[in-house]
């Protein structure tokens, strides 16, 4: 048998598309596909709405179980999973409308903006890790940001996840401070260019080879996050004296202007009572 | 350049290696197992060889004969480490070692004035690497094998006309014919000819992964072959 190219694409093709004849949904189009899995818009008719189908091979139905266990704003929920009669599981989630976190950077967000989907992507990670679970491959791509401002954290991993390059910690096994590792890289790929160096302190704290050396967990990493955006200083960083007065002074802005005032009022005075 | 030895594929005969299959299995390989993995990896080596040394069918067919004959003497197969890569990598890059061991030793004749090498035509220099061919040739045996399993499962279950359905659709090249015209021809409705192709797509790729399971070492490898086959 001789087969070509194009008969060869076509079989991979045809085959490859899941048979959901026997469910409740109807395919519409593939969106996404990955080392874990293909996801499709699919429509489910007895309720009338758009879902997100992800098919993957039977020895990944670990993983819908182990998602389904999450309940969290920021971690997409799962309706149901089920299997195909070609053995492969599927999971139906909510069809999340909205942009990659790599494509979101593109319409150059505040500082504040970014931060805010670190933080949320922060808290879901630290979620996660009370119920035992990790992500193993937290990246932009995993990160979607919806049209209302939601935060998802997409991709669960498991086992089999070997992470991404930039974005993996270099132990072996991975564990929770491997997600923190991703959080920090996560965190140094949204900063601008001249991101505040404190922050950019944090990301490097976070990403530090030993996962001794690193935060000690997700909520310690978010903390140092907001202790920068309430003008206190970070953790992460011995902060020479020149940006310790700047941060005091824009901390205490109100206070520095009514004291300069109030020397200021003095001084008119005391030159009005000597002419 | 002339054309490709039909050895390896289904109908045509694997040579059979000249050192018993019997010592491979002593070295922990089950016979069959070995069987199964040079169905499916012969062509593709015998192609890669050619592509990637220049070689003619004839020259191309005894060095791949020569590799699978010496890696059974060496043990070649006992000795291949999970951990370290693929199966499929760990196989390309002794045939790549070997050959060039090989092709080196064939020039030292030919200056000699022995050994003659075919010059190869525009169309053989494809752009396409040697690396390419051989995980496109992987792929295609090992379609042409599952096709083979389905066909061989359709008639030993009395499902010859799933096949026939299959065949004349997913088999042919463009254009294929309508799910009306193939109804029509075997008296069947329209349903049952889409209800026969997902039943025999569904098959295929279960003979795929059961071909892959032969041939790769644990859950992990066959989860990242399953991934280059089907993405």
């Amino acid at each position: 048998m001789d087969l070509s190219d194009s008969v060869l694409d076509h079989l991979r093709h045809m085959a490859a598309l899941p048979d959901v004849s026997g469910t409740r949904y109807e395919l519409e189009r593939e969106i996404g596909r990955g080392g874990m899995g293909v996801v499709y818009a699919a429509r489910d008719r007895d309720l009338d709405r758009r879902v997100a189908l992800k098919v993957m091979e039977a020895e990944l139905a670990g993983e819908a179980r182990l998602i389904a266990r999450l309940e969290h704003p920021s971690i997409v929920p799962i309706h149901e999973t089920g299997r195909l009669p070609d053995g492969r599981v599927f999971y139906a989630m909510k069809l999340v409308v909205g942009v990659r976190l790599d494509h979101y950077l593109a319409r150059s967000p505040s500082l504040a903006e970014r931060l805010r989907v670190i933080r949320r992507a922060g808290e879901a990670l630290a979620y996660a890790h009370t119920t035992g679970v990790i992500h193993r491959d937290l990246k932009p791509q995993n990160v979607m940001v919806g049209e209302f401002g939601e935060v998802y954290v997409m991709d669960w991993g498991v086992e089999a996840v070997a992470g991404t390059p930039g974005f993996r910690a270099p132990e072996t096994p991975l564990d929770r401070r491997s997600d923190i590792y991703a959080l920090g890289a996560l965190l140094e790929f949204v900063l601008p260019a001249d991101g505040p160096p404190a922050l950019r302190a944090v990301a490097a704290k976070a990403r530090r080879p030993d996962p001794a050396d690193r935060y000690p967990d997700v909520g310690a990493l978010l903390a140092d996050i907001e202790r920068f955006q309430e003008g206190l200083a970070v953790e992460a960083w011995a902060e020479p004296w020149r940006h310790r007065l700047v941060r005091f002074a824009a901390r205490n802005a109100v206070l520095l202007w009514l004291l300069a005032a109030y020397a200021g009022v003095k001084l008119v005075l005391f030159f009005l009572r000597n002419l | 350049m002339d054309p490709d030895t039909a050895i390896g594929g289904p109908h045509g005969h694997l040579p059979s290696t000249q050192v018993s299959l019997l010592e491979a299995a002593a070295a922990g390989m089950p016979h069959d197992a070995l069987e199964r993995l040079i169905a499916l990896y012969w062509k593709p080596v015998y192609r890669f060889i050619r592509f990637r040394f220049r070689k003619d069918n004839e020259d191309a067919k005894d060095l791949t004969q020569s590799f699978f004959t010496s890696a059974l003497e060496r043990e070649f197969f006992a000795r291949f480490d999970p951990a370290k890569a693929s199966f499929r990598t760990y196989l390309r890059m002794a045939v790549e070692r070997f050959a060039a061991n090989q092709h080196a030793a064939a020039g030292r004749q030919k200056r000699g004035g022995d050994v003659q090498f075919e010059p190869l035509d525009e169309h053989s220099a494809a752009a396409e690497s040697p690396d390419a061919i051989f995980e496109r040739e992987w792929r295609r045996q090992l379609f042409v094998l599952a096709i083979e399993d389905l066909r061989a499962h359709c008639a030993a279950s009395g499902k010859e006309q799933q096949f026939r359905i299959f065949e004349a659709y997913d088999l042919a090249g463009a254009p294929r014919p309508s799910y009306a015209a193939l109804a029509a021809e075997h008296g069947i409705p329209e349903t049952s000819v889409t209800n026969h192709l997902a039943w025999a797509r569904r098959m295929l790729r279960g003979f795929v992964a059961e071909r892959l399971r032969g041939v790769t070492s644990g859950e992990r490898e066959l989860r990242e072959e399953m991934r280059r086959v089907w993405t």
